[in-house]
């Protein structure tokens, strides 16, 4: 059967790029290396690997006889490269067969194309079609469409203007980085061709910025520094000021990139010249930019004339001139071209992907037949390894073994891969790319054992994939491994944490406070970590009011009560230079060795203070303050426990709550005589105990009452969830607050804490009443049974009545929002017990 | 991203600026602190210099200066690596701009 081609390849001069047609879209794909939609046309052959892409550009200067770029201009050619390194010829077929075979690697799907269309200038003749052709089989496509480059780029935007009439005369203008064309494409009786064209091999955007350097930059450079020898140094190879001439380079193409945003681009950097630094700012106006650039665009004013003169045509007679290539995004070539010539310029499709996305659409209509065999071979592939593997008959494919040996773990910054390799490789390669694409060996002639020194990124796994291909460049897929390296992470010499260690921060909005986890359970020490954090309440210079760093270690999920303090750092508005805002950063600098001794520093960026401790963990620090607080919160907290098993018939529960709510208030007497400098044992006795009670209540009802909890919350949040689309008023801020209640639901839900899990209940079950008394429905039912209370059930019965003869009304008339407000004022006047009244003098630890 | 990669590059600059004129350590909690927010939002750069540049390096862009051969370090930044942390594994969003030279 018969499929379509859809895959797309713009094989530039420069730059080649690989685009797919699917279900009406395309998708140009990126360089999994760099992820850049564009490839280097260029290949080089190093020392003992082969190298395609931008990575060859970069030797194309300095190792010029193994490098090779431009060699789409050779195609066609009897043209030979010798290539130094190899002691051999290479042909542009073969060198564009690299570029395609590269740009097959962009596929991320893994699918590889057996048929593909290739552009190709207007200018070529049969034999670089021909050309271009062959490369494109040697690269493994079965089957090569050709397309001319400008009938890509009109494909380009026709398919964007569907159903429009294109009859006529088009003009396709395409000035990339290192060429120029122009052609004249007719449309007629819906068929395309290219009529005429014309070209610069050597004109482009590179031109461009090397004008910028020369006629603005380096003038400027002699203006400020005096230097005369300067403007005879600057671009001299390996000469003094090298370095100089790339970094400016680079920067010149960025603020050229820039001028066509901003009416002026700053190009800054600093430079030894004649022995002295300067630093210079030199500014580029997009007016003298254009100047450089008349005489250039002139000239290829000039050629679309003679396409026109040539073709007896006017310039009316040109429907539109379609824009392709990087420099035409360029403002004063669009301005010149619209100006100068008075046709319209076309400027809806990227002009860097048009021929490959035109090429993408015009393979979508192209078939091809796919190799039948394929799939029978493979598995012939499969069936002949195991076989192989089995010690059966011998086989032909793949007659090759690879065993890797390497270290899955390492604490260094490159691990080293040895490969041995059994079996016919003579004339295969390999190739190693880190999965991030920041390491790339190229195509490495096989041999019989090999190492390579693999670079890993720190603290993550690196992810390695080895592929071995044979003398065609073709993959084996049969053979590619993958192999996966751990950084940093786990370490022989290093002993894991045997509990969480956390910080206790406040929980303003419950009153209370939480732990933040700095090094989780099983973190190889030793560990380091920086917290940064605002000051959550004011603290006054000179006063008795205490930031105060509570260093835990235990169980992330539990209450910080429960957990064992290993540090703790007070710092008191006596130490302060000036007063402490609320809001004010802070930060606090955690170090624990591999003896599990703790150090810290805080730093208050406000005053500028710092304050360091180091604690070994057989030292406790507690902080008096923090610890009667602690204490009334356990006391509230048993107290509402106690009396919702009454409640709610736990007998044994209430029973062992009641045990320790007695045994708490046992120690109350001797935390309210202690005083803040206590130096004796007395504050650790009774953190201690309060610890260990605060553990025990934790522990009451076990996972059964967790698992109770669990449910109820799990109950409200449906329940809230539900009656929220029925919600007559004010939805959209109930919706929000509920999102922003459930946002945390995962640590709610796994938490060991019950008094947490309780909290997040209270707060949905607040929610839902809210919901509810803004539901009409609900509002009726509500008000009826108001309606039916005794007349002392209210506080003023007949203020009352007249409120439910005004509810009555407005119910009858429909008018609900002013119902809601009656029913509101009525259930205000009901006599209800008071609402507890929250706390408010919480102190905390002062950290948010 | 493209804002994120764009901001990270002028805090490169700016710190490189102040290592050049020695100034680096007035700074250096600002500059720890503004690498800890581009951590948090899953964003870590690598300044390469010094670092041995090789033929299978591919997270830099480099102009060699001088002769090019094996024993190549490189000697300036003009951008530095950018990557970015998402599920657990890094991918590079920007690959260093450098001058790479032979060890002298």
């Amino acid at each position: 059967m018969m499929k379509p081609v859809n895959f797309g390849i713009d094989l530039g001069t420069t730059n080649s790029l690989i685009s797919r047609f699917d279900n009406g879209n395309i998708t140009v794909y990126k360089n999994p290396i760099g992820h850049k939609e564009t490839l280097a046309s260029v290949v080089a052959f190093r020392n003992d690997r082969i190298l395609v892409g931008d990575k060859a550009r970069e030797y194309m200067l300095k190792d010029a006889v193994n490098v090779f770029g431009g060699f789409k201009r050779r195609m066609g050619t009897e043209e030979r490269y010798y290539v130094v390194n190899l002691d051999e010829n290479v042909t542009p077929v073969q060198l564009s067969a690299y570029v395609l075979q590269e740009l097959q690697q962009f596929v991320h799907s893994g699918e590889k194309p057996e048929a593909a269309v290739i552009t190709i200038p207007a200018s070529f003749d049969t034999m670089q079609s021909n050309a271009t052709r062959i490369a494109g089989n040697e690269a493994g496509l079965k089957e090569v469409f050709l397309l001319q480059e400008p009938i890509a780029a009109s494909l380009a935007y026709f398919n964007q203007q569907q159903g429009e009439d294109h009859e006529g005369y088009w003009l396709v203008y395409d000035l990339g980085g290192g060429t120029f064309d122009v052609a004249l494409v007719q449309i007629k009786e819906g068929e395309m061709k290219v009529v005429d064209h014309e070209g610069n091999n050597f004109l482009g955007g590179l031109d461009f910025d090397l004008m910028i350097l020369e006629q603005l930059i380096v003038p400027e450079i002699v203006r400020q520094t005096g230097a005369s020898g300067f403007e005879a140094e600057w671009s001299t190879p390996y000469g003094p000021y090298e370095k100089l001439y790339y970094e400016l380079l680079y920067k010149t193409e960025e603020a050229k990139k820039e001028l066509s945003t901003y009416a002026s681009a700053i190009v800054e950097f600093s430079a030894v010249i004649d022995d002295r630094r300067h630093d210079f700012e030199i500014t580029i106006r997009r007016e003298a930019f254009n100047q450089l650039l008349e005489k250039r665009v002139k000239e290829t004013l000039n050629m679309l004339q003679q396409v026109l003169d040539r073709n007896h045509l006017k310039v009316e007679q040109i429907r539109q001139l379609i824009l392709v290539g990087g420099s035409t995004f360029i403002p004063y070539v669009q301005e010149t071209l619209e100006q100068s010539t008075g046709i319209v310029v076309n400027k809806s499709v990227d002009p860097t992907t048009a021929v490959a996305v035109g090429a993408a659409y015009y393979a979508a209509n192209k078939y091809y037949t796919p190799s039948a065999v394929d799939k029978p071979t493979e598995h012939a592939d499969i069936d002949a390894l195991l076989e192989g593997i089995a010690g059966g008959t011998e086989t032909e494919l793949p007659d090759i073994q690879l065993l890797l040996s390497f270290s899955k773990m390492s604490k260094e910054p490159e691990e080293v891969l040895l490969v041995k390799v059994n079996g016919n490789y003579f004339d295969h390669s390999y190739r190693i790319v880190r999965g991030d694409g920041g390491f790339d060996t190229g195509f490495v002639p096989l041999k019989a054992k090999f190492t390579e020194f693999l670079p890993l990124l720190p603290n993550v796994a690196n992810p390695f994939r080895l592929a071995v291909y044979d003398s065609q460049n073709r993959e084996l897929s049969t053979l590619a491994q993958e192999l996966v390296i751990t950084q940093g992470q786990y370490n022989i010499a290093g002993q894991p944490l045997p509990k969480d260690i956390c910080i206790e921060v406040d929980d303003r909005e419950n009153h209370t406070t939480r732990l933040e986890l700095i090094f989780e359970k099983n973190s190889v020490l030793p560990l380091k970590k920086t917290l940064y954090r605002e000051v959550s309440k004011t603290i006054k210079k000179g006063s008795d009011d205490k930031i105060i760093i509570n260093i835990l270690e235990g169980d992330r999920y539990a209450r910080p009560l429960s957990n064992l303090t290993i540090g703790c750092i007070e710092i008191q508005g006596k130490d302060l230079k000036s007063d402490l805002i609320k809001g004010s950063d802070i930060e606090i600098g955690l170090f624990l060795s591999d003896n599990r001794e703790l150090s810290t520093e805080v730093f208050l960026v406000m005053t500028g203070q710092d304050f360091k401790n180091v604690f070994s963990i057989a030292e406790k620090r507690i902080s008096i303050a923090r610890l009667r607080e602690q204490f009334n919160d356990l006391e509230t907290e048993v107290r509402k426990t106690v009396k919702a098993f009454n409640y709610e018939d736990n007998e044994i529960w209430a029973i062992q709550a009641n045990g320790l709510l007695d045994e708490l208030l046992s120690h109350k007497p001797a935390l309210s005589k202690l005083k803040d400098k206590e130096r004796s044992d007395k504050k650790y006795v009774i953190a201690e105990a309060i610890g260990r009670i605060s553990q025990e209540y934790d522990k009451i009802g076990g996972n059964e009452r967790l698992q109770q909890l669990q449910s109820e919350y799990l109950h409200a949040r449906d329940y809230a969830e539900q009656q929220l689309p029925a919600c007559d008023f004010e939805q959209d801020r109930l919706k929000a607050k509920f999102r922003q209640l459930v946002q945390n639901e995962s640590l709610v839900l796994r938490t060991r804490n019950p008094s947490i899990l309780q909290k997040a209940i209270e707060q949905l079950n607040e929610l839902i009443w809210e919901i509810l008394t803004n539901t009409t429905s609900y509002l009726i039912v509500y008000f009826h049974r108001i309606k039916a209370a005794p007349d002392d059930a209210f506080t003023n019965s007949g203020g009352a009545q007249t409120i439910i003869r005004m509810a009555d009304k407005a119910l009858e008339q429909e008018r609900f929002f002013e119902f809601r407000q009656h029913v509101y004022n009525l259930s205000h006047l009901l006599r209800q017990a008071q609402p507890m009244k929250g706390i408010t003098d919480f102190k905390g630890t002062g950290i948010g | 991203m493209d804002a994120m990669i764009a901001v990270m590059n002028q805090v490169f600059e700016i710190s490189q600026k102040l290592d050049q004129d020695s100034l680096s350590s007035r700074f250096e909690r600002n500059l720890n602190r503004l690498a800890h927010i581009f951590e948090e939002e899953g964003y870590t750069w690598n300044n390469p210099l010094g670092e041995k540049y090789t033929d299978a390096r591919t997270d830099c862009t480099a102009s060699i200066a001088g002769d090019e051969g094996r024993d190549m370090v490189i000697t300036q930044v003009i951008k530095p690596v950018i990557y970015q942390k998402k599920e657990g594994t890094l991918s590079l969003v920007q690959k260093g701009i450098v001058i790479v030279e032979r060890k002298k």
